[in-house]
């Protein structure tokens, strides 16, 4: 199956992505397009399918934002810039279940880390943060992130140093 | 009398630097494509017709590599957006929007921690997922 992977047009098929989760559904479905031509809050990728073009397999949402340092705990604010911290936020990412286990999870969080990588070095950024559901978090582990806050209930807090996905590609 | 710049000949002819060439199979209606538009912009050469077309492509990949957004109007205001796929790889993504995340106690302290540390290594899975 090959793929391409690219940003949201008006034009892309959507009604029928189903990736079994309803809010991330209807995210796609009723705010993506808006959220990113009209309110500038989130810009969305879509994978396709080079055979049909047009029709949504799969999709991340990313945007920038930061950390307030006046927050972070004394002990460690001597180390860090005197400015807040720029990370980008890997806001939602969802493949079709009738593309599971084909692998397109792992290309959509490679264009991820790709276009977070480009962001750092255009106009800075330190880590990645994704929220990820509680059974999401083996597989986002499995590529380093680490969660900043152990929950039993709802969305995790994961990180990704922007410096270890620089490596990963160096050694690649 | 001789010219100020002329140079000294060494008896051999220099030739010229070879042009690159540049070849492509087009698709019929590429073809025809490519004609009406050398007959409507008025160009007799395929050499001018391609040069004119990367002058075009080289403009628009800048334009978007600065983060501007290419937008024609018609006459009566009505604007259409070019989004072309393979031009917004270059394009900086300076264009993500900027979000607030409310963060708790807790994962600031531990995102300050993280930030003070040396990077982790890769993982396997992302050494893998950052290939080619």
């Amino acid at each position: 199956m090959a793929t391409a992977i690219r940003r949201l047009e008006e034009s892309d098929s959507v009604e029928s992505f189903d990736c079994g989760d309803e809010p991330l559904n209807n995210y796609l479905k009723r705010h993506a397009w808006n959220n990113q031509q009209k309110s500038s809050i989130g810009v969305t990728y879509v994978a396709v399918e080079e055979l049909a073009p047009g029709a949504v397999i799969g999709y991340f949402t990313l945007a920038t934002s930061s950390a307030p340092r006046d927050s972070f705990p004394k002990k460690y604010v001597r180390g860090l810039p005197a400015y807040d911290v720029p990370v980008i936020l890997l806001a939602r990412l969802a493949v079709d279940r009738r593309f599971g286990r084909r692998g397109l999870g792992r290309e959509l969080l490679s264009a991820a880390l790709r276009v977070s990588l480009r962001v750092s070095k255009e106009v800075g950024c330190r880590c990645v943060i994704v929220d990820a559901y509680p059974t999401a978090m083996p597989w986002y582990r499995s590529y380093g992130f680490t969660a900043l806050e152990e929950s039993k209930s709802g969305a995790v807090r994961m990180y990704l140093d922007i410096r270890t996905i620089e490596a990963a590609r160096s050694v690649s | 009398m001789p010219k100020a710049n002329s140079v000294k000949s060494t008896g051999h002819r220099v030739k010229p630097a070879r042009k690159p060439k540049f070849q492509a199979d087009l698709a019929p209606f590429e073809d025809s494509a490519v004609r009406s538009l050398k007959q409507q912009l008025q160009l007799t050469s395929n050499s001018d017709f391609f040069s004119e077309a990367v002058a075009l492509f080289q403009w628009a990949v800048s334009e978007r590599r600065q983060g501007h957004r290419i937008v024609s109007e018609s006459a009566n205001g009505e604007k259409k957006i070019l989004v072309l796929p393979r031009l917004e790889r270059v394009a900086p993504e300076s264009a993500l929007p900027h979000v607030r995340i409310d963060w708790t106690e807790k994962e600031l302290g531990r995102l300050a921690e993280l930030l003070s540390s040396e990077p982790a290594k890769p993982t396997d899975a992302l050494v893998l997922a950052m290939k080619g």
